[in-house]
């Protein structure tokens, strides 16, 4: 009996359930998930809204990335409209967001993009966290054609499929350590010769070939260039290879653990060299932690809070200024989420600025006309220079932004701190070198 | 000829053929997208019964297939310039294959080491393309977006990708119908009950087995290059989620293991149920939790699944529904 009446109770709520769910599938496009602003009423004063819409790693291992990306998206929409929208000949635009969850895998990613671009008006689309993802749902930004501002896909491959409306707000992958070899030859012109030594998966070995392929044009010489296996604990061999090659300059790595491990091995073998330049672990707050052996190694990263991109620097390199300062971003980021914004914050809230910039620049909210904008946007914000590359063969890939390379130092409290010491139009510290 | 005019075949089909017709009747391009999901998961499901429903032996990375078929098939159209047609064969050949060789080693091993080795293979082949240049290795690869130019527009891609599925899902169901309806099907289920009585009764058990896997595989592979081909990049990743083939498993339970009707109504209820929670305000945020509780009620309630449980309820719908 007690078996019998759950199945009832079941069976009901399940009815409720899937009556709520349909009822809502038919409600009026666009508003199915506004961001809750004050943004819907504004709109009634003659002005248009324009729908945004993306997918976001609600759940899956994508999760922590993907939210600080959409705060910073949802900040920038705030910001925006707070300010009255921006002015076109017919009126204010404000912005509103639609948004699913793509559980951080691609399955349905194309079913909720086809629903976004459809059935809920999206007027733009934002990228969803990481290539893989992104890769998927650039296919259906084409085929309907709508403009998308991808962050947080910085893989090169996704702007060379033949896209004409991806727009890459990301340093592309190749780029990510072709910046260290520049910060060597501006700081020290007579060292000569590198060491590569990365992790051996897809991501680090492109970063690395495009960084040797590059040392090489620049004059450098590569006198070790070494893979080592994911999950690598013991760099003894490797340790011993780069001493004997004898480089100036070490770079190279892969993620967080091996990088670190790397880095304080390097440090217990008291390895000589001018330059330790490592991807992905040194930007993480965590790898203070080994000590003294963190001091003076540099990393590459999209961002950093204090990263100083000013007016002036874009007066000087000839490019307009836009949108706000990077304190202000920060203090306007840390009053909404209570904590300091990572890169991927940082990019999601450019994704809005650049969007913001090309609609202004088109005067119009027509794919064909912002993207034309986009294709001759040259700005600089508060997270770099933003340019895109424009031939056929790599439409949309960024080639404004770079990275910028932090450097663990010590303040004058003794405390380690990151620096920021390349590019030199952001840097907040000289290059600590020799590393040892 | 009589048992294919049967209620038992025709409903599934009919059932099938409504799902697919849907959106050419809304013309909209967003049911195409949600019933491809669907649609998908169905034929996936049905594939993985013919192994686990029919036979008895759980499968828990079947997903394998529909990686290694989809990056076989991509890889033909990406990289030799095949036409979508000869490689979709391609990946269903491929799939076939390994699920033969596989067969022939592990389909020795009963109950929860077969469902263990079948978790192996998948991480095995997982690791083997990550280690392939030619398949891209560990980022695997992408389509140009002119490669859908070539078949009128992405738009017309997209439709035709649609429709082949629907086709080999239709293909799907009748193929598990025959083999429920078969004498290999009777040794399969044979095999089922009690595999040494099987054997005793003169089925030939390893043999069975195989058969059975190699077309539970094919299919699956065969979807594999739809899909990819669809989303315009493959991973390794993505490929091989081991989360996917579990999915599966629950749909297959929940419509009811063993039967033609069951994966359908499993399959069809599991993707709209996620599709519905997904998208819905009041659900979205907690879609997962809410699905994961409403599965385990189901489970616990009605074990046998959608079609068992109707089997249960009355004579005349034990005669209608296999």
């Amino acid at each position: 009996m007690l078996r019998k009446g759950f199945l009832i109770l079941l069976i009901v709520a399940l009815g409720v359930m899937l009556a709520a769910c349909a009822g809502e599938t038919s409600a009026p496009a666009g508003d199915s998930a506004a961001t809750g602003d004050s943004a819907g009423e504004a709109a009634g004063d003659g002005g248009q809204m324009a729908t945004i819409g993306f997918t976001a790693s609600l759940t899956g291992k994508l999760n922590v990335e993907s939210t600080r990306q959409t705060n910073g998206l949802n900040l920038w929409m705030k910001q925006v409209n707070d300010a009255g929208g921006v002015a076109l000949d017919g009126g204010a635009v404000q912005f509103q967001s639609t948004f699913y969850d793509d559980e951080s895998n691609q399955d349905r990613v194309q079913e909720l993009y086809t629903r976004l671009a459809t059935e809920d008006g999206a007027n733009f689309l934002i990228s969803p966290y990481s290539s893989g993802l992104t890769a998927a749902s650039s296919v259906i930004a084409e085929q309907y054609e709508k403009v998308m501002i991808t962050t947080g896909a910085a893989s090169d491959s996704n702007y060379t499929q033949g896209y004409t409306l991806v727009y890459q707000a990301y340093t592309p992958a190749s780029k990510y350590l072709t910046g260290a070899v520049d910060m060597i030859a501006a700081n020290s012109p007579d060292l000569k010769k590198l060491a590569i030594v990365h992790e051996n998966d897809k991501f680090s070995t492109d970063v690395s070939t495009a960084a040797e392929e590059y040392a090489l044009e620049q004059g450098f010489e590569v006198v070790l260039f070494e893979g080592y296996d994911s999950g690598t604990t013991d760099f003894a061999p490797i340790i011993n290879k780069v001493e004997q090659a004898g480089p100036d300059a070490i770079l190279g790595g892969g993620h967080f653990q091996d990088g670190s491990t790397f880095a304080r091995q390097l440090a217990e073998k008291g390895v000589a060299t001018e330059y330790l330049v490592l991807l992905v672990a040194p930007p993480e707050p965590t790898f203070a932690e080994l000590g003294d052996a963190a001091i003076a190694v540099a990393g590459p990263s999209q961002w950093e809070p204090q990263a100083a991109y000013t007016a002036e620097a874009a007066e000087a390199g000839g490019m307009e200024w836009y949108g706000p300062t990077g304190e202000e971003f920060v203090s306007a980021y840390e009053d909404e989420y209570g904590e300091e914004p990572s890169y991927h914050a940082a990019g999601g809230y450019t994704a809005g600025l650049v969007l913001q910039a090309a609609i202004e620049k088109a005067g119009s909210l027509e794919t064909a006309a912002v993207k034309e904008a986009l294709d001759g946007l040259d700005i600089l914000t508060f997270f770099g220079h933003i340019k895109f590359d424009t031939s056929e063969e790599a439409h949309g890939l960024q080639v404004g932004h770079e990275m910028v390379y932090i450097q663990w130092q010590k303040n004058d409290a003794g405390d380690l701190v990151k620096e920021i010491v390349w590019p030199a139009e952001a840097k907040t510290a000289e290059a600590l070198h020799p590393v040892r | 000829m009589k048992k294919w005019l049967q209620p038992g075949l025709w409903i599934p089909l009919l059932l099938v053929a409504a799902f697919a017709a849907y959106p050419a009747i809304t013309g909209s391009a967003s049911a195409r997208e949600t019933m491809f999901t669907m649609i998908m998961s169905i034929g996936l499901a049905s594939s993985l019964n013919i192994l686990l429903g029919y036979t008895g032996y759980v499968s828990f990375g079947h997903i394998v297939f529909f990686g290694l078929g989809g990056y076989l098939g991509f890889w033909a159209i990406d990289e030799l310039g095949w036409h979508l047609a000869p490689a979709v064969l391609l990946g269903g050949v491929t799939a076939g294959l390994l699920a033969l060789l596989l067969g022939l080693a592990i389909l020795r091993l009963r109950g929860a080491y077969f469902a263990l080795a079948t978790i192996g293979v998948n991480e095995a082949m997982k690791s083997l393309v990550m280690n392939l240049p030619f398949l891209g290795a560990a980022t695997g690869m992408e389509l140009n977006f002119s490669v859908y130019k070539s078949y009128g527009g992405p738009a017309t891609a997209l439709w035709m990708v649609y429709w082949s599925l629907a086709a080999i899902v239709l293909i799907i169901t009748v193929v598990s119908y025959a083999v429920k309806k078969s004498k290999f099907g009777l040794g399969l289920m044979a095999i089922r009950e009690d595999e040494d009585a099987a054997g005793i009764m003169g089925v030939v058990s390893s043999r069975a087995k195989t058969w059975a896997y190699v077309l539970s595989a094919v299919f699956p592979g065969m979807i594999g290059v739809l899909f990819f081909f669809k989303n315009g990049i493959i991973e390794p990743g993505s490929a091989f989620r081991l989360n996917l083939s579990i999915e599966l498993l629950v749909m297959v339970m929940l419509g009811g293991a063993g039967t033609v009707l069951g994966p359908i109504l499993g399959g069809a209820f599991y993707q709209r149920l996620r599709g519905l929670l997904l998208t819905s305000d009041l659900f979205k945020n907690i879609q997962l939790a809410v699905a994961g509780l409403l599965l385990l009620l189901i489970v616990l309630f009605i074990p046998s699944g959608a079609v068992g449980w109707l089997r249960e309820r009355s004579d005349r719908l034990r005669r209608v529904l296999e």
